[in-house]
């Protein structure tokens, strides 16, 4: 497994069992978690036909000022219902009134598997959004493309987890996504680095279209220096999208892609280290083959058949 | 901290099936088998493997990276190309693949295997970020001390998870039983049954603590039980008798009587007894199945084994008394008082009262023969078998009861702590305070 999905398999599996025409109603009561403290409660409070499905999610706030609300509200118009107490937000999906067609469920169910990407993708699409009207107000002012110019759009933070954030920019020519870089572990930082790095050096080897990546260890990038509550002592990867990578028809998957960003970094570092052990093991293991070869053989003294010894005297 | 809110993760990981979760869930989110799918040959290069040379022309010493661990000549991600579970089943039955069971009765043998296998069951399967949680992991009795450090050293070290708690299944399974409403006092002394696929064992529990020189395992259990009823049906001559159609048979018509002959006569009596069952055999065809005798007979195999082992022949019951009778004098009558099932193959209907019945009649011939000898009166012994709604994954559930008390992360050990000791430190860990 070289990416990580972007859906939730275990709200999958359970819709997919319960959407199943054959199938009984059934309770369920679930609680699942997902990357970056989500929480989901999946529940028949009401009545077995109809599941409640809430979401919780550290950064809520920070999403609805960058148009969450709305977002949530176009996925999943019609299922939206009040948030279960305790919860950010929930939708019920009623299982006596499912659409008909096969393909139709597949598509809801991948939709609410999606919850936690489409509550996250707020501050990305607004952030497109802003491109799409500063590109064409720079066409129009007919101002030089290639001349990075500082536009006053306002830098949005998502401070997804306890000690780490995320920052999205818009100019007229690109998207600036900035995230923070925490590592609790000495050993995961040697590993993240030689990650980050390979990260800030594909560019210039071989994929010549990936968008810009750079990284600084230290202080923080110029774009988000001035907000508040930045630190320092935090490394920062910056990934700079330009135009082709959010054209109208790529955005979703970029969408998806960045934001599971900081997940999938931690989930290689975690397999790297994984390969690291599996080696070591491999290699203990054949010094002590070594080992076991290099016990001295015991000398058999040879002897006449009257029991006399050879060189004896 | 983050990891305060977020449920902790019960793994219950056994030879057959894995079952995993999330703490505060009455049933686990995911069961499946405990098998990873690897490549096996050409891994090294890249390359899809030569189709034309057959594997055994190879030799054992030609190609290290069929072994299943060793990664040590990757080029690329190779170490990321595997798959667990059904996935591992469905896979390994394309070229390139082969299927590892990296866990042999209870125990983990393959360290490498075991350490994919949870990277992949954390981060595919119940997409968590390990920093932020607490695991619950469970092991089997007389599980050597140096594979739970192993455990917390790849728990610790690859995954940097935040608290560990490595529980003994057996105690867990009791802790499930607190649900049944026959249990007054929650303890943790009690005997435990716990019947799998493989094998039957019976753990005497005092206080938290497994009485380890008394446990006992039988030879009997569910597969048994399956090849048994396929044996009747082969025996009668049945259309299907295929090993599918034995199992479900067996979870779904089979029951345990209190008595063979008189059952036998009550089928005789009442046709109505037989049973048909009806196999899809796909492609549109179904075969009806008769389903007699084997209904009660099935499960008898626990009772009386000799209709259907020959090399071992003592019945459960007496099991469960000499394990008992082997543990210290002042826990036995705690022992005799909370029997525990656990595991799909107590699941038979009345299972628990006929082991229950069998039980008491061994502890009474003996407390009368006592009596008689002695000459003085004894007060009696209770024996009590418990069964629950909870028996099938009793040990998944037992720990996600404890798992979501507030006292739970007070008993892990945390990153800190073993940063601090080292893996020595997970030798030993504080016992539930029964509230």
């Amino acid at each position: 497994m070289l990416l990580l999905q972007y859906h939730n398999i275990l709200i999958q599996s359970i819709l997919q069992e319960r959407f199943a025409p054959d199938t009984q109603p059934a309770n369920i009561d679930q609680v699942i978690s997902d990357f970056d403290n989500v929480t989901y409660h999946v529940s028949t409070p009401e009545s077995k036909t109809k599941i409640l499905i809430s979401l919780s999610i550290r950064c809520f706030k920070d999403l609805e000022k960058y148009g969450a609300t709305a977002l949530l509200k176009r996925e999943y118009g019609e299922y939206v219902v009040q948030p279960e107490n305790g919860y950010d937000f929930s939708i019920v999906v009623d299982l006596e009134n499912l659409p008909s067609s096969q393909e139709e469920k597949e598509l809801l169910i991948q939709k609410i598997a999606l919850l936690k990407r489409n509550a996250m993708a707020a501050p990305f699409e607004k952030a497109f959004g802003q491109f799409d009207e500063l590109a064409a107000e720079a066409a129009k002012n007919s101002l030089d493309l290639s001349v990075p110019e500082d536009s006053g759009a306002e830098v949005m933070a998502v401070h997804y987890r306890e000690e780490e954030s995320f920052f999205i920019r818009a100019s007229h020519d690109r998207v600036t996504v900035i995230f923070s870089i925490l590592f609790r572990e000495d050993t995961d930082r040697v590993f993240g680095k030689v990650f980050l790095q390979e990260f800030v050096d594909a560019r210039r080897r071989s994929i010549q279209n990936a968008p810009q990546v750079l990284y600084s260890s230290k202080e923080p990038p110029l774009e988000i220096r001035n907000i508040a509550g930045v630190k320092e002592d935090v490394g920062y990867v910056t990934f700079v999208l330009f135009p082709r990578h959010i054209s109208r028809d790529r955005r979703e998957g970029c969408i998806s892609h960045i934001q599971i960003f900081r997940d999938y970094f931690h989930y290689h570092i975690k397999c790297s280290k994984a390969y690291m052990h599996s080696r070591m093991r491999f290699r203990v293991a054949e010094f002590l083959k070594v080992l076991n070869r290099a016990k001295p053989e015991a000398v058999e003294e040879k002897k006449t058949a009257s029991g006399r010894r050879f060189g004896a005297r | 901290m983050s990891h305060l809110t977020t449920p902790a993760v019960v793994m219950g990981i056994g030879t057959g099936l894995t079952k995993l979760g999330f703490a505060g869930n009455d049933s686990p989110s995911f069961i499946f088998p405990t098998a990873i799918a690897t490549r096996t040959t050409g891994a090294a290069s890249g390359r899809p493997p030569p189709a034309a040379k057959p594997a055994f022309l190879s030799g054992p010493g030609g190609n290290s990276s069929s072994s299943g661990g060793n990664l040590a000549s990757k080029r690329g991600t190779e170490d990321l190309d595997f798959y667990i579970g059904h996935e591992a089943i469905d896979v390994s039955n394309t070229p390139g693949y082969g299927l590892n069971y990296p866990i042999r009765h209870g125990q983990i043998e393959n360290w490498d295997l075991m350490e994919r296998f949870w990277e992949n069951s954390i981060f595919k399967y119940l997409r968590c970020e390990p920093e932020d949680h607490y695991f619950l992991l469970t092991e089997p009795p007389l599980n050597p001390p140096e594979n739970r450090e192993m455990t917390a050293e790849i728990m610790f070290e690859t995954f940097n998870c935040a608290g560990l708690y490595i529980a003994v299944q057996a105690v867990l399974a009791l802790a499930a039983s607190w649900t049944s409403s026959k249990v007054q006092d929650r303890s943790l002394t009690g005997t435990v049954i716990d019947s799998g696929d493989g094998v039957t064992h019976v753990i005497p529990v005092a206080e938290g603590y497994v009485i380890a020189s008394a446990i006992k395992n039988i030879p009997i259990a569910g597969r048994d039980i399956t090849y048994f009823v396929q044996s009747l049906l082969r025996d009668r001559n049945e259309k299907d008798s295929s090993l599918r159609t034995a199992e479900k048979i067996k979870e779904e018509y089979c029951y345990v009587c209190p008595d063979i002959v008189k059952e036998f006569n009550r089928f005789d009596r009442e046709p109505e007894r037989f049973q048909k069952y009806l196999v899809d055999q796909g492609l549109g065809r179904k075969v009806s199945v008769d389903v007699g005798y084997e209904r009660f007979l099935a499960p008898e195999i626990f009772f009386n084994p000799e209709i259907a082992s020959s090399d071992f022949l003592t019945p459960l019951p007496e099991v469960v008394d000499t394990v008992i009778q082997a543990t210290p004098i002042d826990v036995r009558r705690g022992l005799y008082k909370n029997i525990v099932l656990s595991g799909g193959s107590t699941m038979f209907r009345d299972f628990g009262r006929r082991l229950q019945r069998d039980i008491k009649h061994l502890v009474d011939t003996r407390i009368h023969r006592s009596e008689e000898l002695s000459g003085a009166r004894s007060g009696g012994l209770d024996v009590q078998v418990i069964s629950h709604k909870k028996q099938r994954n009793a040990v998944w559930f037992g720990g996600s009861l404890l798992a979501q008390t507030a006292e739970f992360k007070g008993y892990c050990h945390t990153k800190k702590d073993y940063d601090e000791y080292g893996p020595g430190i997970v030798r030993q860990f504080s016992l539930f305070n029964v509230p």
